[in-house]
């Protein structure tokens, strides 16, 4: 087994979650998506998130719109659809159970240390 | 000094070097290969040249800086191999896939090996798919020839059939090995050996479709063919039964696009006829043309029209619209398919235009269903020893010219009343032994229910006048034109007391029956004779007797000496020596000894012994 699979599918596994989180409050095209995941060190690789967004879009989670760019090509603003926003709230609910979860077990190992 | 190439990427202009191009081309390739069509890989990879093109427009100051290799390599870390573009598929798939076995036992295709054939490349590409050497396919199909030719057939059939392998990534895909980066690049390096020629190659497929950038990419790539360097052999008879291929191509297409042809053509007019006459119907029943209105009268139902004909549209139309698009789809090779929801919206359009029909010709039976009749009866005015002429009248609003037919026609009435005329009228003749003779009208019609029916009998109007022995009977009956076709009729009941005489006049011919049956004393042949009732039937009192023209027995029998004759001339009995003649001249009788003959003349017997 290797550490860097399990690394890769843990971060994976939140990733569609960031995503989602990135573009609650304001639309955002992808470069911006991508600089707040990079930032944030989720994210090693770019060619990761097209699959990625491309799914979330035909899942009907997001949409977007097309605006011109001065420097380069026309951009792609992603945002939540009123079903990402459900889909969002529910991940939300979820992981903070789960980071409540982890943290109980990560903690209890390390008082037996 | 490096050579340069112009690329579009997202609409972006760029100048890239040449080395930086094909690797770019080939990580592009890869990545496509990563993903599937269901996943939206045309937007996938549109979206990641078009961040690529943001990239690089950030590493250019000025339109005059060439994209080098360095870039490249930088933009291919940032954006991640093409492995990092695979991996996240297995994670979020749904329905996890078994893809692994996938990648480690390659799939092979089946594809013709233009590079390595004799023919048609059939036997490489088979050779190939099997992984043997290609000699043994071919010693097969020498084999399979002298077996009474089925291998010639066989070989055409797959050659038709089989695509060729044209792109690098279909010529991977023939020899099993998995399509992936490293072996791209390594059947792409094994055809750039020509150097010069290869780089023609790619400028000129560069150029061509440089329209579309994700498309030019790609497209440069499978156009990178390899072409191995044959023997002279080889390519002689390559370029004869390509040839030849070519020829036997050019008759199927043209075969199959005379088929199209025609079923366009069918199935075109069948739908322009079909809505034209079915609009026109639905516009005539919608504003009231006068005069076109008959097809609301035979509708009993009271279906709408505009209803009947959109269901029949659908019903016949859409067959022929499929007969209409299979044409154009052999026609036009890359037709755009209409798509599954309006095939199957066509499909359950057409079912339930079916079973519209289906209810309506029900309802439309369903009026017919019962058939009532009223009978009213009214006395004349004729004893035993009286004579009764029976005629039609005529109308000059509907002229049936006497006869009877049960067909129907709809005119305006005196007032200007829509009105149906039908002149399904016959005329039964009975004895009586009451002293006054009776006429009873029999008014029938058909409806959906009893109330109905005797509705619409109630409504058929239908006239006759009895003044000085002559009955005057209407040839046709009347209804206003909201009872419909349903089957009106008149049946009159003449009842005469026995003794009188009735004389029913030509024109009534075709209005009594062919035949007289018990309770039916008068048929079409009795028209136009004096006719007297007797108690069990009718006598014709100014018929000719008839008489017996010819003498019905005739008898001939003879031999060579005795015969018998018997016909209208009279009776002859031969024998060798007697003779006996009965006829209108004579009465005679002869013997060896004696005669015996009366005639006018007398008496007269001979005896030879005096």
């Amino acid at each position: 087994m290797k550490i860097e699979n399990t690394k890769a599918q843990m971060r994976k596994g939140v990733l569609e979650f960031c995503i989602l989180s990135v573009l609650k409050d304001n639309d955002a095209y992808v470069a911006e998506i991508l600089s707040t995941l990079k930032d944030a060190k989720l994210l090693v690789v770019e060619g990761t998130i097209y699959p990625l967004l491309t799914r979330l879009k035909n899942a009907g989670l997001l949409n977007y719109r097309w605006e011109e760019s001065t420097s380069g090509p026309p951009r792609k603003y992603y945002g939540l659809t009123e079903t990402g926003k459900l889909f969002l709230k529910e991940l939300n609910t979820t992981w903070s159970e789960l980071h409540h979860a982890v943290t109980i077990v990560t903690s209890q190992k390390t008082t037996k240390k | 000094m490096n050579k340069t190439v112009n690329i579009n990427l997202a609409g972006i202009f760029f100048h890239i070097d040449e080395d930086a191009y094909l690797k770019l081309q080939r990580y592009l390739e890869a990545i496509k290969r990563s993903f599937t069509d269901s996943q939206g890989r045309s937007e996938i990879i549109a979206d990641i040249e078009a961040r690529i093109s943001e990239l690089f427009n950030e590493r250019v100051q000025n339109n005059k800086q060439v994209i080098r290799i360095k870039e490249v390599d930088e933009v291919i870390s940032i954006m991640g191999q093409p492995e990092d573009y695979l991996v996240d598929d297995e994670i979020f798939e749904d329905e996890p896939q078994p893809s692994y076995k996938r990648k480690t036992v390659p799939s092979k295709k089946l594809f013709r090996d233009t590079d390595n054939s004799y023919v048609g490349g059939v036997s490489s590409g088979l050779a190939h798919y099997f992984g043997i050497d290609a000699i043994w396919i071919r010693l097969a199909w020498i084999l399979l020839i002298f077996g009474a030719g089925t291998g010639i057939l066989l070989y055409i059939l797959l050659w038709v059939l089989v695509p060729e392998a044209k792109t690098t990534a279909e010529k991977i895909m023939m020899t099993g090995e998995p399509v992936n980066i490293s072996n791209i690049e390594k059947k792409i390096k094994d055809g750039f050996e020509n150097v010069t020629d290869v780089a023609k190659n790619v400028t000129d497929s560069v150029g061509a479709a440089a329209k579309n950038v994700s498309d030019s990419v790609s497209n440069a790539a499978k156009n990178v063919d390899f072409q191995k360097q044959g023997n002279k052999i080889k390519s002689s008879s390559k370029t004869f039964f390509d040839t030849l291929g070519e020829i036997i191509m050019f008759f199927f297409k043209l075969f199959a696009k005379f088929i199209g042809v025609i079923l366009i053509i069918v199935g075109a007019i069948t739908l322009i006829a079909l809505i034209v006459t079915l609009f026109s119907l639905g516009i005539v029943d919608f504003i009231h043309i006068p005069g076109l209105d008959l097809v609301d009268i035979v509708n009993a139902g009271n279906t709408p029209v505009w209803l009947v004909s959109l269901f029949v549209l659908f019903t016949v139309g859409i067959p022929f619209f499929f007969v209409f698009y299979l044409g154009l789809k052999i026609l036009i090779n890359n037709l755009k398919s209409i798509g599954n929801i309006a095939k199957f919206s066509l499909l359950g359009l057409w079912l339930i235009a079916m079973i519209g029909l289906v209810i309506i010709g029900i309802r439309q039976a369903s009026e017919h269903t019962f058939d009532e009749r009223i009978i009213t009866k009214q006395e004349l005015n004729i004893t035993a020893n009286d004579t009764l002429k029976i005629k039609m009248a005529e109308n000059d609003l509907y002229i049936s010219s006497h006869r009877r037919s049960n067909s129907f026609k709809v005119a305006n009435n005196e007032n200007g009343e829509k009105t149906i005329y039908r002149s399904d009228i016959r005329i039964i003749v009975k004895s009586t032994t009451d002293s006054l003779a009776k006429i009873g009208i029999e008014k029938s019609a058909d409806g959906r229910n009893y109330e109905k029916a005797i509705e619409r009998a109630k409504n058929i109007n239908y006239n006759y006048s009895f003044s000085g022995h002559v009955l005057l009977l209407d040839s046709y009956l009347t209804t206003p034109s909201e009872n419909k076709f349903s089957d009106q009729e008149i049946v009159i009941i003449l009842y005469l007391p026995e003794g009188s005489v009735a004389n029913f006049s030509n024109n009534t011919k075709s209005f009594l029956n062919y035949r007289t049956y018990n309770g039916n004393l008068v048929s079409s042949g009795d028209a136009n004779h004096y006719l007297q009732i007797t108690e069990n039937g009718i006598k014709c009192l100014d018929c000719p007797i008839e008489e017996e023209e010819n003498f019905k027995v005739n008898i001939d029998v003879h031999d060579d000496e005795s015969s018998l004759k018997i016909n209208s001339k009279g009776l002859e009995i031969k024998d060798d020596d007697v003779n006996i003649k009965i006829n209108g001249e004579e009465l005679s009788g002869k013997d060896d000894a004696i005669e015996v003959k009366i005639d006018s003349n007398g008496i007269n017997i001979k005896s030879k012994d005096n």
